[in-house]
């Protein structure tokens, strides 16, 4: 005979609390064991400083090479045909610069020259510099970060303004300093600090001086840059110029900057090795996290039994690694993104400068999260198979 | 067992087999065990190693589907029960003592029994409330923060006796309850939860070969070979 007013199993109660119990039962089981977390943590730690390590020098060296670009101040660049990088290649004849002048819309127009020139020094050698001939009294495209001296120094004859790390490099150079640049007996007049592109480091001198040190004919230049009028449609301009100057190109700053990272990317390889390195360094932190916390179930698998016996379900225990990734995605990310900043810091120098966007630091904590979620995919594995009678054994 | 049809059987137990395996290495942990228990009853299983014993608590635990044979729990059948009604049966009928404690270690002995009660939909505050009056209840009110490294093993097994008492289940299941205990400390524990069970309306059902408190049940039961030999009285 059974009992007759028999006590119902107690109903589910609301999703929330329970939701809430295992969050911090889920929590408390983490932080419970330091090592663990430790090692799940230093995982989650390697895998954000690599990837943002890799991905700050990754956009560092870009940014080397398109910084002319973003200071240059031009809306629109006329260059040769087919220009993929910055630098000197066939000449734009200088009538350019005039039709330019001339097109309706166009608020300012300048030349720029770019050229490959040799210091000579005093030990008998000699180094490359990017000669930038720049006009004055706007100096459209002129130095910029200047440590030392003044724009206003170009217009002395015969003087440049050099980049400040590479000093030693040209024999240790001083304001004042004197040095043959392509033969031609040249005074240093200021110093730019981290204008080092992948080329040889950019030298600045005043347009006429830069033609003479290149030997530019007078109709020819490197590039025109062009200032769009206020209110007026730039589109609009660029194919109004292009429709005068149709054996040229004419770009805005962002197809030019587009169109020199799309060179980079396709020639140096720098975006496979940055890349697969950054996927080393993910797929690092995916083993770490995947194995601390496929090591944590088995090290718990009886509490798991035990939570299981007492009425928790699979899902519940799924919420409890969830939670738990989410923080160790998050914790990590916080602690790496700190330790980022601060080896961006002490790297930052001239030659080397680790570029790490807002983006980064929003992408880094999803993406670490994400992993971590991934990771603990082992572990739920583990442990929806354990059995809740295992507590009897 | 001809108690069993005229015990008002709040578990109720008919033919109950349990085989592991299959083929040549199947294994017959059960072979058609009837049993009973009524409200309120204190029962004591006992039997040799391999017996079965843990097996019919396994089962009557919903941790373990039966092969064959009708398991009712208070007038449910668990046995046909669907795999994802059997946490909410556990839940809400059963309290469980398990022989090694099983308390989870990064929680303090108030909060261990509060998770019972908060899994059941308590409120936090009236949770906590509730597992301080329970670990008063097995003498240890002062114990509510510790953590289990910081209990011997005696307050272990209060610590998880308040567990399994926690929200009133009517159905508690004890996996020899005192085999990690000293035989004066066994006696005493056993005896508490026998009191605090009948306090609070429980029946229980007690698996064990400590032969030094096989005085404390109400009925005791021979289990061997898979088949309840004998109830001792």
């Amino acid at each position: 005979m059974t009992a007759p007013n028999a006590p119902a199993a107690s109903p589910q109660p609301a999703r929330i609390p329970r939701l809430r119990t295992m969050v911090r039962v889920g929590m408390r089981m983490m932080f419970h064991d330091k090592l663990k977390l430790a090692g799940t943590l230093f995982g989650v730690i390697f895998s954000v400083v690599l990837v943002n390590q890799q991905l700050g020098v990754f956009l560092g060296l870009l940014s080397k090479n398109t910084m002319f670009i973003d200071h240059a101040g031009a809306d629109l660049w006329i260059v040769p045909g087919s220009t993929e990088t910055l630098q000197a290649g066939k000449p734009v004849p200088i009538a350019a610069l005039y039709e330019a002048r001339t097109t309706p819309g166009v608020a300012w127009a300048e030349p720029l020259l770019f050229g490959g020139a040799t210091v000579s020094l005093p030990s008998g050698g000699s180094e490359p510099v990017t000669v930038v001939g720049t006009k004055a009294p706007a100096w459209r495209g002129g130095p910029w970060n200047l440590v030392a001296g003044s724009v206003e120094a170009l217009r002395h004859p015969d003087t440049m303004i050099f980049e400040d790390s590479e000093r030693d490099k040209l024999g240790g150079l001083n304001l004042g300093s004197v040095r043959e640049v392509n033969h031609r007996r040249t005074v240093v007049g200021g110093f730019t600090w981290g204008l080092l592109p992948f080329a040889p480091s950019y030298s600045f001198a005043d347009y006429d001086y830069a033609r003479l040190l290149l030997n530019t004919p007078s109709d020819e230049t490197s590039f025109v840059l062009i200032g769009v009028e206020p209110g007026a449609d730039r589109d609009a301009v660029a194919r109004a110029v292009k429709e005068r100057v149709p054996s040229l190109e004419v770009l805005s700053a962002s197809q030019f900057r587009s169109r020199v990272l799309s060179y980079l990317l396709r020639q140096t390889g720098i975006g496979a090795t940055t890349g697969m390195s950054t996927i080393f360094g993910l797929l690092i932190g995916l083993i770490i996290v995947s194995l601390s916390m496929f090591s944590s179930v088995i090290d718990n698998i009886r509490e798991f039994g035990t939570l299981k016996a007492i009425g928790c379900r699979n899902s519940d225990l799924a919420l409890m690694l969830l939670v738990q990734s989410t923080v160790y995605g998050l914790l990590g990310s916080v602690i790496g993104l700190r330790l980022v900043t601060l080896m961006a810091d002490g790297m930052r120098s001239p030659k080397m400068a680790l570029v790490l966007p807002w983006q980064a630091f929003a992408a880094t904590p999803v993406l670490m999260t994400l992993l971590c979620g991934l990771a603990s995919l082992l572990a739920l594995m583990r442990i929806r198979k354990v059995e809740p009678g295992m507590v009897f054994r | 067992m001809n108690n069993v049809t005229e015990r008002h059987c709040v578990v109720d137990v008919k033919g109950l087999k349990k085989v592991y395996g299959s083929g040549a290495v199947a294994f017959e942990a059960l072979k058609g065990v009837d049993f009973c228990a009524a409200a309120g009853e204190f029962v004591m299983l006992s039997g040799p190693s391999g017996s079965g014993k843990t097996t019919l608590l396994s089962i009557l635990g919903c941790v373990l589907r039966p092969t064959a044979g009708r398991v009712a729990l208070f007038g449910r059948d668990v046995a046909g029960a669907r795999e994802d009604e059997l946490p909410a049966l556990r839940l809400g009928l059963i309290g469980f003592v398990f022989q090694d404690f099983n308390l989870i270690a990064s929680l303090s002995a108030s909060d261990n029994i509060a998770l019972v009660l908060r899994l059941r939909g308590w409120q936090p505050k009236e949770a906590t409330r509730e597992a301080e009056k329970l670990l008063a209840e097995v003498g240890m009110p002062e114990k509510a923060p510790s953590l289990p490294r910081d209990l011997s093993g005696g307050q272990r097994q209060r610590v998880a006796i308040a567990r399994a008492l926690a929200g009133h289940p009517p159905l508690l299941l004890a996996d020899e309850p005192t085999a990690n205990l000293d035989g004066r400390t066994g006696v005493q524990i056993t005896e508490m939860l026998k009191d605090l069970a009948r306090a609070h309306g429980s029946t229980v059902v007690v698996v064990t070969h400590d032969n030094r408190i096989f005085h404390l049940a109400d009925r005791r039961m021979h289990i061997e070979d898979g088949r309840i030999q004998e109830e001792v009285t």
